[in-house]
């Protein structure tokens, strides 16, 4: 995936300040950055959930603005906060989900993927009584049905449990495996080191570091704002608090 | 994640749309209680005033169905299609639908769509039923002109809906809004038509959107009778629907910020 120069305002506010980002296939690539730095209002422009003032996001060489229906079954996509029809059970769905990515799967193939991410007894179920990492896996396994060649999750793992939290970080590890781009927004730095190749730092808009999070601690372990923050060995958590300051935020 | 070969290549509009279908379809049949309630209120309607009285207060009997009908379409249109959408909104329904191949049309049409059928089952059940108790005898063609206006009453009463949800945010204020504005139609129709309000409130309910659909379902019932009030209806309808269709797409937000 290629953003080039994507700008977003709302108003006169300036979300996003010409951010460029490229993400190699194979590679988890995270988004990191305060309250109202401007991931949400990235990730949203690439989704073509917002119409950016400027600049281009090209998914496997289509431009989401020009196409955006061809570019959305390229994407998978897990919202921060997912919901689904209230009154369809889980099995629904899935049909529904995999419907609208031109996916056909049989009764069986359902029944066997829900299987595998362990929610096999509950297709009859509603969305809401499923646990908060059921909901989870349910929309990660929604958001991969179609094989896209590009995942974007907004903070997959946040309200989640410990063991959830490392079963997930395990399917996107699988899918990574797989050959896919996965681009993830957290605010959990110990995530970010875990499960990224890369990363970014954002805030007011504006990337301000981008690489791998052991390359940056080794290129931000002796800025003295970074240094100020550490207890101890330098953390990805350090050079993001040295970076973006350390004033709470909205 | 790059090898599924029963991926179309291109999105495909006819599989989008019948699966959006089939969930929509789905849950109007989950929701059938507040159908079945569309159906019973018209239904006491049409018993309540089988009278000679009644039904002469209320300008005949074919007015009394008419306005039955129009009951029907107006709150399963301007109170549960908006209620159903700005809750959808709210719960951010919308939001995961819209990261989909699947277009924003395909996403309100197949509701539509759902609801045009359900106004349908409604006009259907309740002119059924006001010919029996009414005692009146309908022709085939009345039928099909009582289906023909029903879609253009439904298809205002849900631009009026739409409207709302574009013009208000909350879930909760939709709700209510959409409750005292379906009481207020009703209620001005009813007694404005009736003569009770004087002669500028009876103009004023006359020309409402309640008022426009019961005259219609009252001239097609009685085709002999079709003149240029009924043609003045059926434009002032067709405005109220591009009016309403103007503010509810153009000021309508996939979600609430």
């Amino acid at each position: 995936m290629d953003v080039r120069d994507l700008s977003v305002s709302y108003g006169t506010t300036k979300a996003v300040d010409k951010v460029s980002l490229h993400i190699n296939s194979g590679e988890i690539f995270g988004l990191l950055g305060p309250n109202g730095a401007g991931k949400t209002s990235t990730l949203s422009a690439i989704e073509g959930l917002l119409k950016p003032d400027s600049g281009t996001v090209l998914v496997d060489g289509v431009d989401v603005q020009r196409h955006p229906a061809q570019a959305m079954s390229k994407m998978g996509v897990q919202l921060q906060a997912t919901s689904f029809q209230a009154q369809l059970r889980i099995k629904q769905i899935v049909q529904l989900y995999a419907g609208l990515y031109g996916v056909q799967l049989s009764d069986r193939q359902i029944t066997e993927g829900l299987n595998a991410i362990g929610l096999g007894h509950e297709t009859l179920k509603l969305f809401k009584q499923l646990s908060g990492g059921q909901q989870q896996r349910l929309s990660l396994f929604i958001a991969v049905i179609h094989d896209p060649v590009l995942l974007l999750l907004d903070e997959p793992t946040s309200g989640l449990d410990p063991q959830s939290r490392r079963q997930l970080w395990s399917g996107i590890e699988h899918l990574r495996d797989q050959g896919g781009s996965i681009l993830l927004t957290t605010h959990s730095m110990e995530e970010a080191q875990a499960v990224c190749d890369r990363v970014a730092i954002i805030d007011h808009g504006k990337v301000l570091a981008t690489d791998a999070p052991d390359k940056l601690i080794e290129q931000h372990k002796d800025d003295p704002l970074v240094r100020q923050a550490a207890r101890g060995a330098v953390t990805l958590e350090d050079v993001f608090i040295g970076l973006t300051g350390s004033e709470i935020r909205d | 994640m790059t090898s599924a070969p029963s991926v179309a290549a291109k999105p495909n509009t006819r599989l989008i749309f019948t699966a959006l279908l089939r969930a929509d379809f789905i849950v109007f049949l989950k929701n059938r209680r507040s159908l079945l309630l569309s159906i019973l209120l018209p239904y006491f309607i049409l018993v309540s005033t089988n009278s000679k009285k009644g039904t002469a207060g209320l300008g005949g009997s074919l007015f009394v169905i008419g306005l039955s009908i129009t009951y029907g379409i107006a709150s399963t249109s301007i109170m549960g299609y908006s209620l159903a959408v700005a809750r959808d909104r709210e719960r951010g329904v919308f939001q995961r639908l819209r990261v989909t191949p699947a277009s924003t049309w395909a996403i309100m049409g197949s509701r539509l769509i759902v609801q045009v059928v359900a106004n349908l089952i409604i006009a259907l059940v309740v002119v059924i039923l006001g010919g029996r108790v009414h005692h009146l005898s309908l022709s085939a063609g009345q039928y099909g002109l009582v289906l023909l206006v029903s879609i253009l009453g439904g298809a205002m009463f849900l631009c009026i809906g739409q409207a709302l949800v574009a013009l208000i945010k909350s879930s909760e204020t939709v709700n209510s809004t959409a409750r005292l504005l379906y009481i207020g139609l009703i209620l001005l129709a009813l007694l404005g038509q009736g003569g009770s309000l004087g002669d500028t409130w009876g103009t004023v309910a006359r020309w409402s959107p309640v008022g426009t659909v019961m005259t219609l379902f009252a001239g097609v019932l009685n085709l002999s009778a079709w003149n240029g009030r009924e043609v003045e209806s059926l434009l002032a309808a067709v405005g109220y629907v591009v009016v309403f269709a103007v503010v509810g797409i153009r000021w309508f937000q996939w979600e609430v910020r």
